[in-house]
């Protein structure tokens, strides 16, 4: 029984906290905002190696986030895997309690810390949609039957800023064919960018949580230099507001942010949740949830 | 053609360094072409290694030839005269050719003077890019003549991923994402149409390597081997 499902489908506005799977073996920090925000919080977004960058595996995390009381919203990417092992791990996850699931192609391997990997892509994101369809249904890629069909809430990304468009909304149709049931954002920072996403692009009845962000000096100064390559933007304003003091200041004013953001994209109807990437940091999502006054 | 670089000089140095006696064996097709192993090549490898072990005070012959492909039986058989003074043989030809060439002289150690890289186009002179992965399932008929296997980094086959920056790859802004060129090609046709349909997994069975192939014409005479 998914949570999430059940939230999207009764237009309840629900929140997923990203967590941050450990380089290593000690997971109480990854744990903490499930235990501190367990009431306040549909679901926790669990990574997969992100960025590439190798950490402790998504689903391990998710059952860890599962046994102290939260319910887990598990990445799948297609980088590390070939097919046999996305459909291994995704039987893993059902027989292991994990519904939700968001599935995606991954960064590539140059971009995180084991450049010299092997990148995989034996399947794209739009074809894992697909296994995960084939697997409910009773049947492998193979098509061979399956003991038992797991049950899943699949979902997968859109890119609102994407440049050009047309490439993305082609991917975007494709994923919606291929069976997800609903669509997590790439950051957003420029609302009037989403704005025009949500109502030219995005079909009525399409689910989609909207990812905001909470992002560090780094990220905020980079913006600033014109140097940050992403497929989200900082428009000026949003770096004049988020600039200047420490660190840990410019992280407070961007949970504050996406805190104003949640609230605005919920009060037009933008979006039907939010996936708030917060560092896995338990004091940054309660002061989002605090300006968002969820 | 195959595109090949030459390894850096001091590996192939230890690698014949034993040897006393050692030919050089060139390659006249593709990796002449990309100024890596032809006899052009073979000279410069040859004049290096002998000013190398001169000043190491090491004895022994170079020798040099070049023939035409070394991935042809017929141009390497007659090598197997030509090297019988040689200790061991380094072949500035692809892997392929390397590999024949081991093949035929099968008592000699034969060295490779190249990495092999990839199957590429030549741009310009000396500037040469990959096109084909040989992936045995060729899509270019429904991508607009632009690899998705190989041109997209990831190799995706329904669309970009979400990397894409401004047109350009996640990998390396300076590249373009594949699947922005492979839309815009198809839409500048009116053939868009074409990428709607999700492709399915791509068929890797074919691709279990080493690949034979074998000429419709010559079916019956390779029976045996079926």
């Amino acid at each position: 029984m998914s949570k999430l499902k059940d939230a999207l489908a009764a237009g309840g506005f629900p929140l997923v906290v990203e967590v941050k799977p450990p380089k290593g073996v000690e997971v109480a920090g990854m744990l903490a905002p499930v235990t501190g925000l367990n009431g306040q919080v549909t679901a926790f977004g669990v990574p997969d190696n992100e960025h590439a960058r190798m950490r402790l595996s998504a689903l391990a995390a998710a059952r860890l986030v599962q046994e102290a009381g939260g319910e887990p919203l598990m990445l799948l990417t297609c980088r590390d895997r070939n097919r046999l092992a996305l459909e291994s791990d995704l039987l893993g996850a059902a027989a292991l309690g994990v519904e939700n699931l968001l599935l995606l192609s991954g960064d590539y391997v140059h971009q995180g810390d084991h450049p010299d990997a092997k990148p995989v892509y034996d399947a794209d994101s739009v074809q894992l949609l697909q296994l995960a369809r084939e697997l409910m249904a009773g049947r492998d890629s193979a098509g061979n039957p399956l003991k038992g069909a797991p049950t899943f809430f699949l979902g997968a990304v859109v890119i609102p800023e994407a440049q050009p468009l047309g490439p993305q909304r082609l991917k975007f149709r494709k994923k919606m064919e291929a069976g997800a049931d609903f669509f997590v954002t790439a950051p957003i920072f420029d609302l009037d960018r989403y704005r025009a996403f949500r109502r030219e692009v995005v079909p009525d009845g399409v689910k989609i949580l909207a990812c905001l962000k909470v992002s560090s000096a780094e990220e905020v100064e980079k913006a600033a230099r014109g140097e940050l390559r992403k497929v989200y933007t900082l428009p000026p304003a949003v770096i004049q507001e988020l600039s200047g003091g420490d660190p840990e200041e410019v992280l407070a004013k961007g949970a504050a942010l996406a805190g104003r953001l949640a609230r605005q994209l919920r009060s037009e109807k933008l979006a039907d949740g939010v996936y708030l990437k917060a560092k896995g940091r338990a004091d940054l999502a309660a002061a989002f949830l605090q300006a968002a006054g969820f | 053609m195959i595109i090949a670089e030459r390894k850096p000089f001091k590996e192939i140095q230890e690698m014949v360094a034993p040897y006393g006696n050692v030919l050089i064996v060139g390659c006249g097709t593709c990796v002449a072409v990309c100024l890596a192993g032809g006899e052009k090549e073979v000279g410069l490898l040859a004049a290096q290694l002998k000013l190398a072990r001169n000043l190491a005070g090491q004895a022994g012959r170079l020798g040099e030839i070049t023939v035409e492909r070394q991935c042809d039986r017929e141009f390497i058989e007659p090598l197997q005269e030509s090297a019988a003074d040689y200790e061991a043989v380094i072949s500035t030809a692809c892997g392929a050719g390397v590999q024949f060439l081991a093949a035929l002289l099968k008592e000699k150690p034969v060295f490779p003077a190249l990495n092999t890289t990839f199957i590429g186009v030549n741009e310009a002179a000396g500037h040469y890019t990959e096109r084909c992965r040989s992936c045995h399932q060729c899509y270019l008929g429904i991508t607009g003549g632009i690899c998705p296997v190989t041109m997209c980094t990831k190799g995706l086959l329904n669309g970009p991923c979400g990397g894409t920056v401004a047109g350009k790859c996640e990998v390396d802004p300076e590249r373009p994402c594949a699947w922005c060129e492979i839309y815009e090609r198809l839409e500048s046709q009116g053939r868009l149409g074409q990428i709607e349909a999700i492709l399915p997994l791509h068929p890797h069975s074919r691709t279990t390597s080493p690949g034979t192939v074998i000429h419709p014409a010559y079916l019956r005479r390779y029976a045996a081997h079926e």
